[in-house]
């Protein structure tokens, strides 16, 4: 039974990544309609990578949509060596540190905004929403070189090398902004449980 | 390993344990898709666009286009007819045919979908024509060396371009595209300043051996 729920799995997932060429390949020639359903499907993805990097709902907003329409201007260049989803996230973090360029502003660092964006992120968790909202307010209020890394890397499973590439910094670099990161989450939440202890 | 770090490492793990139960999806609070239609609509196919790239890599590539384009503007006017002199031998001639037969236009393009201006295009075109035939007139160990050089640059700048259609928008592949065509470009002009004083050369000069702008005897 198990073997043939795999095999069902996986030609769901055959079918599912047929029909992104499908829609990509349509786009790539113009179709708006194609790009509006790839759209609908990473959307969500794109937002949440976005909101936890830049820890500002509005910014987060800007910068999905931002992505989404200089993928639309470069899909006639894709050349699916890539994944979409894969090539549309590389496109939302280059978003993200243009925008964050542009503004030159502490992302994340007023509480009311990374109360905002831990509110919205944790609405979304499948676990302890208390939990959550303490981890995600942790990261949201991190400096942005740090909370940067902890999201390619701790969240979304990059490497170093790739996080490092894409956020065009040294592996080395790398590997110390989220040791500090992890020092600084690690701390903050140590904090936030002795509050809730204290409550 | 110590207690403590028997702790630190205990506290790593259930962080980053924390960190993997984080849902990766989180839809926007509203539908952004409207807004991406109505920017996307702006132009019938993607294709079309010519103004894909931030404005300030517009604003620079025109100028340095401006500049070196005038330049070589004067520059061939001044020496238009000793061009004409020098290109009347024989083995340089044979030469200017297969240089200028070859294409000499870098692609014009900052990265792959941010096609340029045809404005622009046409412009460059029209700077790189002048300059092939500048470039046929010289000797032929010089103009071998600059050849080089100048596919050099275009491949890079072709290379670049591949680069950013797998990383769009990133803003060093832009800097670096940029930088190319700026070296390019000045490095257009160097030959026509070059051309121009070996066409103004005494002519007890040997004919390989380039001038410098104020007349001295240079190497490449």
């Amino acid at each position: 039974m198990a073997y043939a729920g795999e095999v069902v799995d996986e030609l769901q997932r055959v079918r599912e990544a047929a029909e992104e060429r499908r829609l990509v390949t349509s786009a790539a020639d113009g179709s708006s309609a194609a790009f509006e359903q790839l759209y609908r499907r990473h959307a969500a993805r794109i937002h949440a990578l976005c909101l936890r990097m830049t820890g500002n709902v509005a910014t987060a907003e800007d910068c999905t949509q931002e992505a989404f329409v200089q993928a639309w201007r470069n899909l006639p260049r894709f050349e699916t060596r890539s994944a979409f989803g894969t090539w549309l996230h590389r496109i939302a973090v280059n978003v993200v540190l243009q925008q964050a360029r542009r503004r030159a502003e502490s992302l994340g660092a007023g509480d009311s905004v990374e109360r905002e964006v831990a509110d919205v992120l944790a609405d979304h968790s499948t676990v302890d929403p208390g939990r959550s909202l303490d981890l995600e307010t942790a990261i949201a209020g991190l400096p942005p070189g740090a909370r940067h890394v902890l999201v390619l890397v701790g969240v979304y499973g990059h490497s170093h090398e790739e996080a490092s590439q894409l956020l065009g910094i040294a592996v080395g670099t790398c590997k110390a902004q989220l040791h500090r990161a992890r020092a600084l989450l690690s701390a903050r939440l140590g904090e936030a449980e002795r509050n809730h202890d204290a409550g | 390993m110590t207690q403590d770090e028997r702790t630190a490492q205990d506290a790593a793990a259930r962080l980053d344990a924390r960190l993997g139960e984080l849902p990766l999806e989180v839809a926007p609070r509203r539908d952004l898709w409207p807004d991406i239609a109505a920017r996307i609509e702006e132009r019938a196919q993607p294709v079309a666009a010519t103004t894909r790239s931030p404005a300030w890599l517009w604003q620079v590539a025109a100028a340095v286009v401006l500049v070196a384009g005038s330049s070589l503007l004067t520059a061939s006017l001044l020496d238009r007819n000793v061009l004409v002199q020098q290109s009347a031998v024989p083995a340089v001639q044979a030469n200017a045919h297969a240089a200028s037969d070859g294409a000499v236009v870098m692609p014009a393009a900052f990265g792959p979908a941010g096609q340029l201006d045809p404005e622009y295009v046409a412009a460059r075109r029209q700077l790189t024509q002048l300059l092939d035939q500048r470039i046929a007139a010289l000797p032929t160990s010089a103009r071998a060396k600059l050849e080089f050089n100048l596919g050099e640059m275009r491949r890079a700048a072709d290379e670049i371009n591949a680069a950013l259609a797998e990383q769009p928008g990133d803003p060093l592949l832009e800097e670096l595209l940029l930088k190319t065509y700026q070296d390019e470009l000045a490095m257009l002009s160097n030959i026509s300043q070059l051309t121009s004083s070996l066409e103004k050369a005494p002519a007890n000069m040997p004919a390989n051996m380039p001038v410098s702008p104020n007349g001295e005897r240079m190497q490449l």
